[in-house]
């Protein structure tokens, strides 16, 4: 079973963080950790790379190609002969089709989400960060939201939320009229907060990790310094989080981007319009309205909003880990 | 979690007043922070379970405490909607994802992270990529591949299990390598090196060594995989017949059945939902502690 310092260390290494390797061979500064080139054992990439090839590269191009035809349920069988349209399909999607408002709905969901659950992570690592009585099953509930699957989630809220629903008996006591909250304008917040309430646990696990990184002694010195708590937390603590968190960012805000469950179990379908995300709308175009060819156009469009988070993690996660640098920057001047 | 048992364990010679250095809130303050939160987790926790033992007309009139308490809807959620199929099902292809794609995740990390050869870098950003490729972009083009296939080789794919399996281990496969990636990265290599020297194959460094040394790290990802498979409703709300149907997706029937114009069936479809996630729940309690090490790791869900 695993040592707790290889867990820690995977950790820090994923984080993107130079993390001494173990066993001492720190002292040792620049030896290059030279990898095998002999008796490569290359066979063995080929079943997961067929896999990748056959049902992720291939449907991506076939996406492309299935974009620039008419298709539809009735073409769909020899869809090779399907009419080309070239990017007719492309045009409607951005002039006559509700894409850029699905757009628009999907950044500011994936923004606010990510904006509301990265302060109530970090100050749930924090508060859990020190030894107490019952931490273990405090720790274990908070990640209660994060480990129940997104599709029982949405179907526990969508009964929570409907309109004679505990959620509007308990706001009545307080003299709210809640209203609907799965149909209308004010569906777009009911998906905010669902999506806040399943996410947060993410960011609160990145953000523990980074605060596990921080020394004993550094604790140590903000006490003899006699720092204040806000004081330690703003200018010793937080810095420790920096890496940590963007890097939890990114990748909640990928994971807001990209989610259909939440939004497709919570509303059904149709999906009211204020939570029309991408995904939903991708999906209602080909398996609602049977518009393959503009839903294969919609996706690609929507790929541009994917693309600016998935550009910032790739260039923020470290590939190789710190002792086979050199060959990493070899290899990147070829 | 097991990172906080290592600093634990380092500050031992401090004593107790080592929790007192590295606490980071007034004790006040921690305690409404975390009533609050716990709160805000475990109401709707609690609902579930006293939804799921109360009537459905309580439960539309919005009760939170049971008015009554019957255990009939666990009974009669077999029945309603074949949530055993949906079970058995799920159980079946999450199940042998989850096998099969640990083993093709420590393979192909074992080539990628222990020997050198031209692309390696680009499988690897590739392997991270992937991850973030938006499943309905995929959706399409594959339902049209599957269904091209069957025209062409009489193979029927779309609809069967075998179409679930094929496409959620192909899709759970970058994101275990990437965590048997990060896994192996910590293992030494000495043992390795020594066997390469006795003169043995990478297959049998692989099979003898690599994988009794990293079975910590083949859990977890095989366990990803099968929360992917478990999860979905994407693929499996379009790829599958009511035969085939995963949980997910029987599920989702509860919640046609109220759109029928009789009473919604409110108390079935929280004891289902409930039934539908404690394998999960199960997993996540079991291996929680390398679970957590992995998630950090891969920073993915």
């Amino acid at each position: 079973m695993t040592t707790p310092s290889t867990t820690e260390r995977q950790d820090s290494a994923a984080l993107g963080r130079a993390v001494p390797p173990v066993g001492g061979r720190t002292s040792k500064p620049p030896r290059r950790r030279r990898l095998d080139t002999r008796g490569r054992p290359l066979w063995m990439l080929l079943p997961g790379g067929i896999l990748m090839a056959l049902v992720i590269v291939i449907p991506l191009v076939l996406g492309v190609v299935i974009a620039l035809l008419d298709l539809d349920q009735y073409t769909l069988r020899s869809w090779l002969s399907a009419p080309f349209v070239g990017l007719g399909n492309f045009v409607e999607a951005l002039t006559q089709s509700s894409l850029l408002r699905s757009i628009g709905i999907s950044a500011s969901f994936a923004l606010i989400v990510t904006a509301i659950t990265l302060p109530i992570g970090v100050v749930a690592a924090i508060a859990t960060q020190n030894a107490f009585r019952g931490r273990a099953v405090v720790r274990s509930i908070f990640l209660i939201p994060y480990v129940l699957p997104a599709f029982v989630v949405a179907t526990v809220w969508r009964t929570i939320l409907q309109p004679s629903g505990i959620a509007n008996h308990a706001l009545s006591v307080f003299g709210i009229d809640g209203g609907l909250w799965l149909n209308g304008p004010k569906s777009y917040w009911a998906l905010v907060f669902v999506a806040i309430w399943s996410s947060w646990p993410f960011i609160y696990l990145l953000a523990l990790s980074g605060l596990q990184s921080v020394e004993t002694e550094v604790h140590e010195a903000a006490a003899i310094d006699g720092a204040l708590w806000w004081a330690k937390l703003r200018y010793v603590i937080f810095p420790y989080l920096k890496g940590p968190i963007s890097l939890a960012i990114i990748i909640a805000i990928l994971h807001n981007i990209n989610n259909f469950t939440l939004p497709f179990v919570l509303f059904g379908v149709p999906t009211p319009d204020a939570v029309q995300v991408m995904p939903v709308l991708t999906y209602i175009a080909s398996f609602q309205s049977f518009r393959f060819g503009l839903s294969a156009a919609m996706a690609i469009c929507s790929l541009v909003i994917v693309a600016i988070p998935l550009f910032v993690y790739l260039r923020a996660v470290r590939l190789d880990s710190g002792d086979e640098k050199v060959v990493t920057e070899t290899e990147a001047a070829r | 979690m097991s990172a906080v048992t290592a600093s634990r364990t380092k500050r031992t010679p401090a004593g107790s007043r080592s929790a007192d250095v590295t606490r980071l809130l007034p004790k006040p303050l921690l305690v409404v922070i975390l009533v609050v939160l716990m709160v805000f987790v475990l109401v709707p926790v609690v609902y579930i379970l006293f939804a799921s033992v109360n009537s459905d007309i309580a439960v539309a009139n919005g009760a939170f405490l049971p008015t009554e308490f019957t255990l009939a809807n666990y009974s009669k959620i077999w029945t309603t909607v074949a949530l055993g199929r949906g079970l058995a099902n799920s159980v079946v292809v999450a199940g042998s994802v989850a096998v099969v794609c640990a083993f093709l995740a420590v393979a192909t990390a074992y080539v990628l992270v222990r020997f050198q050869f031209r692309g390696r870098l680009t499988f690897l950003r590739a392997l991270l990529a992937l991850q973030s490729i938006p499943g309905t972009l995929l959706l399409l083009p594959v339902f049209v591949l599957f269904s091209s296939a069957a025209s062409y080789t009489g193979v029927q794919i779309i609809g069967t299990r075998w179409g679930l399996f094929i496409t959620y281990l192909t899709f759970a496969l970058p994101f275990s390598t990437w965590v048997m990636v990060t896994y192996l990265r910590g293992l030494p290599r000495e043992l390795e090196e020594a066997a390469r020297i006795d003169g043995a194959s990478s297959w049998r460094i692989l099979t003898r060594i690599v994988v009794p040394l990293s079975w910590p790290g083949i859990v977890v990802s095989g366990i990803f995989a099968f929360l992917l498979g478990w999860n979905d409703v994407l693929f499996s709300s379009i790829m599958t017949n009511p035969e085939s149907r995963t949980a997910a997706v029987a599920l989702q029937v509860f919640g046609a059945t109220q759109e029928g114009g009789a009473l919604p069936v409110y108390g079935q479809m929280m004891a289902a939902a409930l039934v539908c996630a404690v394998p999960v729940v199960v997993l996540y309690l079991i291996f929680q502690r390398y679970l957590v090490g992995g998630l950090t790791a891969g920073g993915v869900k």
